[in-house]
Formats: structure tokens, sequence, C-alpha cells
């Protein structure tokens, strides 16, 4: 334990426990901060116009007040803690919030976000459901709006090699965070899921050449621990939208068990899709959004075929994750009222099982204060898989 | 040499203990957890001791459970309620497969192997719908006893329809129905139908398999148990003391796992 006390590893502690302070820090040397919510926006977009994008965060253990003032509990609850820690403040040294169009509870409250928040910019990225030509097209055109207008904002043009630069940057950093999932394949893995989750919730926080360093001396620190001899624990992947707090991997393994993968926004949903280099900017970017971002809230036509090969072509990545990162058993973790993943989970299981590996679903609030109820289950879906 | 073993499971609304030797029971207990769990355990350490006349100093190999395992002090394991409720109920009844405890705080259902293994487990929802604390409700509501909520709702006549599943509003659709003329008999057995509709939800989600076992204080509820049967047509087994299948369970581990 000594070992996570050395190197980088009490600035990423830092930056976990008061999440913005380095924006706030930069601020004051005069760097602009945009803020946004969701892994739909194109980052590299408001990169090249010159802004830091900045990941609006929720908090599970502060309750949430303001923000339902103007939200009613139907909300998603993790959108509504982001919402709330923005309209309390918590944020306010982004000049302007950018919600894509990914969800309804995102979609819906868009305004609420624009209106009670009253920044200089606000921007709605109108994200098509389906993956065709068409939506590919649209799409692309809806990012040159989103290009002209952050542009004007800003009063400059953002140019193609701007944005060119900016894939570059964050292509590197999904890069090296996937070298860093590497780490976590030995058994028992060389970095824990709760240090990679809070790793990963710090680095949507900063601006992507300090995300990039971050990365580069957790490579450097992490192989040199020595390969921890204790106990095989069972291997378990978390499958669910945005976890952007360590409770619950804290949580499986303290209960006696390794989070050596995931399928969640911070992690390996985020980080394993590239923008290819190759082709226009705005084409690349629609593609690594809309094609290769696999997130339930985009509808994938089942184009014929069975069931099992429907379940492949929507699930294949993460069955491959399972096979390389040797994982014993999932828990899909689904936020009450998220409906992208409320009508999958009947799918996600019987994927999972066709696979022969052991599911627990766990529906949950956003919130601390229901831990002890998770725990319970999470110790018997351990103990069952023996 | 064996030694003593005692199970202790400390539950939302009783705690239990049970003291164990050379696969036998030797005593147990029953109380109120109270808001102080570590006091309880205590507490029923001490009656634990005091049944078996043993002295403290004797050792004693403690495995804890429950919502409050945590909080007792002298314990040597703590093992999920799932596996002591797994090792108790195949102890007493060993042709048992499925299991449905219905709780004070939720009611879980789970299926077992021959060997008492968990194979599947499912908890009821986040709150109180679907446990054993509406009838706690409806009693005072009632007025009468919670023992006796049982044998009034067995001589219900007609029983009243009842919808809600939520163990609050359950409240105020239990005087609504009071204010139609309602008599408790049949109050009770419409209630009694909707819960037990509920943990019928719970057990097929698990899969039925026979023979089927209710435990936990809701299982001390025979109008319950009854509406449970009628639900799904399969014949119950209940253990003579439901509250302390998860201690006993608790206990039998104890012993298994004690240092020799």
């Amino acid at each position: 334990m000594e070992e996570k006390q050395k190197g980088m590893w009490p600035l990423v502690e830092k930056y976990y426990q008061d999440y913005g302070s380095r924006a706030r820090e930069l601020k004051k040397d005069g760097k602009k901060f945009m803020g946004y919510i969701c892994s739909f926006v194109p980052v590299e977009i408001i990169q090249a116009a010159g802004f830091i994008p900045f990941r609006i965060r929720g908090n599970v253990h502060e309750p949430i007040t303001k923000g339902n003032t103007q939200l009613e509990t139907i909300a998603c609850p993790f959108m509504r803690s982001c919402f709330d820690l923005s309209f309390k403040g918590h944020y306010d040294f982004c000049e302007g919030v950018i919600i894509p169009h990914a969800c309804d509870s995102m979609t819906r409250s868009y305004s609420v976000w624009k209106y009670s928040l009253g920044l200089p910019y606000s921007h709605f990225v109108n994200v098509p459901h389906t993956v065709n030509a068409a939506s590919l097209e649209f799409f692309e055109a809806e990012l040159n709006t989103f290009r002209k207008s952050l542009g004007r904002y800003a009063g400059k043009e953002i140019s193609a090699a701007e944005i060119t630069q900016a894939i570059t940057a964050y292509n590197q950093l999904r890069k090296k965070v996937k070298a860093l999932y590497e780490l976590r394949k030995t058994n028992p893995p060389l970095v824990s899921g709760t240090e990679m989750a809070k790793l990963l919730t710090v680095t949507a926080g900063l601006p992507v050449e300090e995300a990039n360093v971050l990365c580069d001396q957790a490579l450097d620190e992490l192989p040199q621990r020595t390969a921890p001899s204790g106990q095989k624990l069972p291997r378990i992947l978390i499958d669910g939208a945005c976890i952007d707090n360590i409770d619950l991997v804290q949580l499986v393994e303290e209960s006696g068990a390794s989070v050596v993968a995931d399928d969640l926004c911070l992690g390996m949903r985020d980080h394993w899709p590239n923008t290819d280099v190759d082709q226009d900017p705005l084409k690349a970017l629609s593609r690594r959004y809309l094609e290769k971002l696999n997130c339930p809230r985009t509808f994938r036509q089942s184009l014929g075929g069975s069931l099992p090969d429907d379940l492949q072509a929507r699930f294949g990545d993460m069955g491959t994750h399972i096979k390389e990162f040797r994982v014993d058993g999932v828990i899909l973790y689904v936020y009450k009222y998220c409906d992208p993943f409320g009508f999958e989970v009947s799918a996600r299981k019987a994927y999972l099982s066709s696979l022969g590996v052991p599911v627990l679903y766990l529906e949950d609030e956003y919130s601390s204060g229901t831990l002890g109820r998770l725990r319970t289950r999470i110790q018997a879906f351990l103990e069952m898989m023996g | 040499m064996s030694v003593y073993a005692a199970g202790i499971d400390i539950g939302s609304a009783f705690s239990k203990g049970v003291i164990f030797k050379n696969k036998q029971t030797l005593g147990f207990c029953i109380i109120p957890s109270g808001g102080d769990y570590k006091a309880t355990a205590e507490k029923i350490k001490k009656e634990l001791l005091s049944k078996t006349g043993l002295s403290s100093p004797e050792p004693i190999f403690t495995v804890a459970t429950g919502l409050g395992a945590k909080m007792v002090g002298f314990a040597d394991v703590i093992r999920t309620e799932f596996s002591c409720h797994a090792k108790g109920i195949i102890t007493i009844f060993p042709s048992v497969r499925t299991v449905v405890d219905i709780g004070d705080s939720y009611s879980r259902a789970f299926r077992i192997d021959e060997h008492g293994h968990l194979l599947k487990f499912l908890l009821s929802g986040k709150c109180a719908g679907g446990s054993a604390q509406i009838l706690k409700k409806i009693a005072k509501i009632l007025q009468v006893k919670v023992e006796e909520l049982g044998p009034l709702s067995l001589r219900s006549q007609k029983q009243v329809d009842f919808n809600t599943n939520c163990a609050v509003f359950a409240e105020s659709e239990a005087v609504s129905r009071i204010a139609e003329g309602a008599s408790k008999e049949d109050l009770l057995a419409g209630i009694h139908r909707a819960l037990a509709a509920q943990i019928n939800n719970l057990a097929e989600r698990v899969g039925i398999e026979k023979d089927y076992a209710l435990v936990g204080g809701g299982a001390k509820d025979e109008g319950l148990v009854k509406a449970v049967e009628l639900m799904n047509g399969f014949n119950l087994m209940v253990p003579p003391e439901p509250l302390l299948t998860a201690a006993l369970g608790a206990a039998i581990l104890a012993e298994e796992v004690a240092p020799a």
C-alpha cells in the first residue's frame, strides 16, 4: 500500500478529491475552459478552438439539492448530480457548457442547463441515433455547425490543421490509457481498478497535455511495482454508463475481487476507439463518435441474421475484452431511469450468458447511501462464483 | 477436540444467536436488534453462555452474519446472509432447492444445490416493498399483535383487492379500505395476497425448483405462507423457528471452519 503513496499518486488523489482544482489554477493563468457532459461531445473541436475541455463530473457523496429545483427526479440521477454541482457554482471556471444529444435526460435538460447556468456560451451537439451513410453525413455537417459556432464565440476560424492536432493529442492519450490497461492483464493485476478509476476520472478534467504527462508517469512507475504475490482474486468487468466516482469499483475490490476491465464511459468505451488521421478531420470525428463509440444511446440496426449475430454485432467488443482480460464475472451497473441501458439489460445479460460469464445486474441511484445495499449483492455474487 | 461454535445474525428487526457443538444446537436466543448492534451482539453472547452454563473464557468460535455483522466485535469470521441461510436450510431440510427469506427490510430469494451451494439469488428492490415491513405497519393500524395477523387472515371470507406494492403507500390504501368498511380479516387476506405476489415474483425470477421453503420473520405468518402457496401451488416448507435459519447456518459454518 505504501507504494501507492509514491510518485504521481498524491497528485491524482488531490485532483480527485478536489475535482476542478487544477482548472481553477490554470484559469488564473489566463487559460479558458469549456465544460461538457458525456462521451459524445467531440472534445477535439473544443481543444482546437483554444479551450480546455473540462468534463463535468457528479459526486455521489454530495446530496442533490439546488439541482432538484430545476429537474424532476425522473431525470437521470448522474446527470442531475452533474447539473446540481454546476448550478451550485462548482465549475464556474467554465465559460460555457456543451451538451450532446446522447440520451433523453441530456437532450431534454439542455434548456435547463442553458438558462439556469446563464453561461456566455452553450451549444447542443445533435448526434443522430442510427449509424448509416445518411446519419454519418448529417453528423459531419452538425460537427461543422459546432465548429463554426464555437469559432464565432472564440473569435477565430477553427482550421482543419488545428482539429487534426487535437485529434493527435487525444489519440495519444487513448493509446497511453490502453497501455495502462495492459498492466491489468497480469494476475493479480499490477494496478487496481480503484486506482485506474481515480486516474481516468482525474484526466477528464485536465488539459490533454497534462493528462498525457500523468499517464506517462503512471506508465513509468507502475511496471516497477513488484508483481503482487497475493491471492488470485476473481477478475471482474464492470459494464455500465458513466461511473465518475471510485466508490463502486472500490466496493467490488474490498469485497475480494479485482476489477480488471470495464465497458464504461470513462474507461474502455472512451479510450478504445481512436480517430483516423488519414482523412478529413470532421469526417473522421463523425465516424469515431457515431460509428466506433459503442454506447446504447446509439441504435445499431440489426441487419438480418439471428439473435446471436445481433448480440455479437452490438456487444462483441465487450466479449473480446472479456477474453483478453480473462474476466471471470461481469457486474452490469445501471442507474435508475437510465433508458438507454435499461432497455438493453436483457440483451446484455443474454449476450454474457451466451459466453458463459456470470453476470450480476445492479440498478442503483447515484448516491453513496446505497453502497451497503450493493455490498450484500456483490459479496453474494463473488461467493456464488466461488 | 471440537470447540464451541456460535452463529450470530444481526438483522434489521431481530438479532439471533445459536450455540453449537458436535453438530448439536445447545441453545439459541432471539432479541430485538435495537439501535446499538454492538451491545446487542454482546447481549446475545451472554444469553447463549448462560443457556449452556459456559463461562466466558471458554473458547468459542463465532461466525457473524446479517446487516450488522461487522458490529459483532467478537466475531472470528463474517459470512454473507446467503451462505448462512443456505447452510441452515440445507441442514434442516436437505431436499430444499429454493428459498425465500422474508425479512424486515427486504426479502431475498435464492436457489441452492444439494450441497447448499448458492446458484442464483435476487433481493427485493431498494425499498421495503416485498418485505415483512408492511405486516408490522398493518398490525399497528389494526391494533393487533403481529402474531395474530395469520389466524385473522385465514378466517377471511372475501379478501379485499389490494394494489399497492409500496410499504409506505400500503398504509394509506389500508386506511381507505377500512373506511370502505372492509373487515380486519378480509383486509389482511388482501394484503397477504399482494405481498405473496411480490414474493412469488422474486422466486420465479430465480426459478422455482422443489422443494421450496420460506424463512425469516414473514414465514411465521401462516396467513402469508398460505397466500404464497395459493399463488404458486407448491407446498411450502417452513422451519420450526424460521427466524433462526441464518444464525443456525452461521453456527454450523463456525464449527466447520473453526481451527481444531
